[in-house]
């Protein structure tokens, strides 16, 4: 392409990514006044009261917002990475009955939009009376699609030699399976970061199954955002910009990683 | 799927329905059986409605409530708000994300790692302080979107959120500034895979920008193009909190911004208009994610013919 074009192009959509954001936490230190003011970036004054506001627990108790959603985004990654890996390593290496029928249930999962089954999930869910804790939600998001697709790629790029190998030394596929798990960290660190991201921003089945006093991220933001509760804008901007933070740091530390991993998966 | 690599491997059957019986268990439990309940819950009378139509000889019948959605205006309405929104979304997020990884690609190797992940900062924001951020930020007369973009080109400030006209696109700006960064990522990474010799005879030959777009980069990435494009169908479908949060829950003014799942919610549950109507809400939901479903299905068969 152009070789002005490209950085100009860049450049204007880096400033409309990151820019927004550069403001979003600043003005979790300003007041209503000044955040009515969108061209003003910086405050008058460092004053860090809506962070006070937040965590004082006179609107909700936020900490335990924060600690009810890392355990429901973690807790889900980690169950569906090792459910749908040993799946994936299945479809790749194994050979029996119905293998087909089980990659296509797995696509089914992705095609099928999942919001729009949530009103189903939630009143199966109010049948086994698994409402109004984080079990019940954890458990609903294991069985993940994008997750089995996903590991059957990624296994299916690890030597044959090494199954062989196994067969040799009379392992079954169980074990198999887990030695092998070492080998694909990276995978298992990116899948893992991508479950935890979307049930991080997971909104409409937390809100029916979990109750008022309950509340993860993205309930809390709407709640805050209600106006009726007549909060500060910063309180609501500052919850923002801590709900960012764990993806932020994640994506960080592990990005290499991920980005090899996706690299390598988009090949396969 | 391919039996012919597996095929030297183990056959033992048992093992490997060991392996993925925990997936098999939470798939039945809840995906399969949630999905027949929806069909069970769309077949069943809805008492709401029928007590509002005392001695009119309304008879129930289990395609009723699926006769009831389609005659709902509003439901009509969400279905065409939701279309405008995913093609908007896909056209512009995958046109967008295309030249981007490109451009990202071109760029000097130091700084496409920091690009790309400038360009991931929207994603990671919940949907909630995505639509506060566009609330306070580019909305409203002194918003950035009115004192850069449209003042400077010489025309009125938008009211962007009470503009029936606008609320759409505003809608569909919130999800292209969420997704683009992803999808860049993916394509880039597509770019990469592309073979470097092909690069280099594109070189040698004298290849306009435009004819390397066309002969290599497109036929290179347009499975993925693809595979993004179905993912955001299936997202934009399914969309809820950046709308709900945006517009408290309601489809704003004139129902412009009432896509199919506050639609849903709405029916459903009281709150918005309060109707508890779950049976018609089910239905409403098998119609669409049934389709939705069979749609992006019959795109992946188009994906398999052009890789065949």
């Amino acid at each position: 392409m152009n070789r002005l074009f490209s950085p100009i192009l860049i450049g204007l959509v880096l400033l409309i990514t990151a820019y927004p954001f550069a403001w979003m936490f600043l003005s979790s230190f300003k007041t209503n006044r000044e955040i009515y003011q969108p061209g003003k970036m910086l405050p008058e004054s460092f004053d860090p009261f809506a962070y006070k506001l937040l965590f004082s627990g006179e609107l909700f108790d936020f900490t335990a917002v924060l600690v009810r959603s890392l355990l429901l985004a973690s807790g889900q990654a980690i169950f569906a990475c090792l459910v749908t890996a040993a799946t994936g390593f299945a479809l790749a290496k194994g050979r029996f009955w119905g293998k087909s029928l089980l990659f296509w249930a797995a696509l089914l999962i992705i095609l099928y939009p999942k919001q729009a089954m949530s009103l189903a999930l939630f009143e199966w869910m109010a049948r086994l009376e698994i409402t109004g804790n984080l079990y019940g939600l954890i458990l609903s998001g294991v069985a993940s699609g994008l997750g089995v697709i996903f590991f059957t790629q990624v296994f299916r790029k690890v030597p044959d030699e090494l199954i062989d190998l196994s067969k040799v030394e009379g392992q079954s596929p169980f074990f198999c399976f887990f030695t092998l798990l070492p080998l694909i960290f990276p995978a298992l660190c990116t899948y893992g970061i991508l479950h935890f991201f979307i049930c991080w921003q997971e909104h409409l089945l937390p809100l029916l199954t979990l109750g008022s006093d309950q509340l993860t991220l993205p309930l809390a933001l709407a709640k805050l955002g209600d106006s009726s509760y007549h909060t500060p804008e910063a309180v609501g901007l500052a919850a923002g910009v801590l709900a960012m933070i764990p993806l932020f740091l994640l994506f960080g530390y592990f990005f290499r990683r991920v980005r090899t991993a996706l690299a390598d998966w988009v090949v396969s | 799927m391919s039996n012919k690599r597996a095929g030297h491997l183990w056959g033992n059957s048992g093992s490997f329905l060991f392996l993925t019986s925990p997936f098999l268990l939470f798939w039945a439990f809840f995906w399969v059986v949630p999905l027949f309940t929806g069909v069970d819950l769309a077949m069943q009378e809805s008492q709401q409605f029928s007590r509002s139509l005392p001695g009119t000889g309304y008879t129930h019948s289990p395609f009723s409530n699926f006769e009831r959605a389609i005659n709902d205006p509003k439901f009509i309405h969400s279905l065409e708000n939701t279309s405008l929104f995913v093609g908007g979304s896909i056209l512009i997020t995958l046109g967008l994300s295309f030249f981007l990884a490109i451009s990202v690609y071109e760029l000097n190797k130091k700084f496409q790692g920091i690009c790309l992940f400038l360009l991931l900062i929207p994603s990671f924001a919940l949907p909630g302080s995505l639509a506060t951020l566009f609330y306070l930020f580019f909305h409203g007369k002194s918003g950035a979107l009115n004192q850069f973009l449209v003042i400077p080109l010489g025309f009125d400030p938008i009211n962007w959120m009470m503009d029936p006209s606008w609320i759409l696109p505003c809608l569909v700006l919130q999800a292209v500034w969420r997704w683009t960064g992803v999808i860049t990522l993916v394509l880039y990474c597509g770019i990469r895979a592309i073979p470097h010799w092909q690069f280099e005879v594109a070189r040698i030959e004298g290849a306009t920008a435009l004819t390397k777009v066309r002969t290599i980069l497109f036929p290179g990435t347009r499975h993925l193009l693809l595979f993004s494009g179905i993912f955001l169908l299936v997202d934009g479908v399914a969309a809820f909190s950046g709308a709900y949060n945006l517009l408290g829950g309601s489809g704003g003014v004139l129902d412009a911004g009432l896509l199919f799942v506050t639609y849903a919610y709405q029916v459903a549950f009281p709150g918005g208009s309060g109707r508890f109507d779950l049976p018609l809400a089910s239905a409403a939901c098998v119609l669409v994610a049934g389709t939705t479903a069979c749609f992006a299905w019959l795109l992946l068969r188009v994906r398999k013919r052009m890789g065949n």
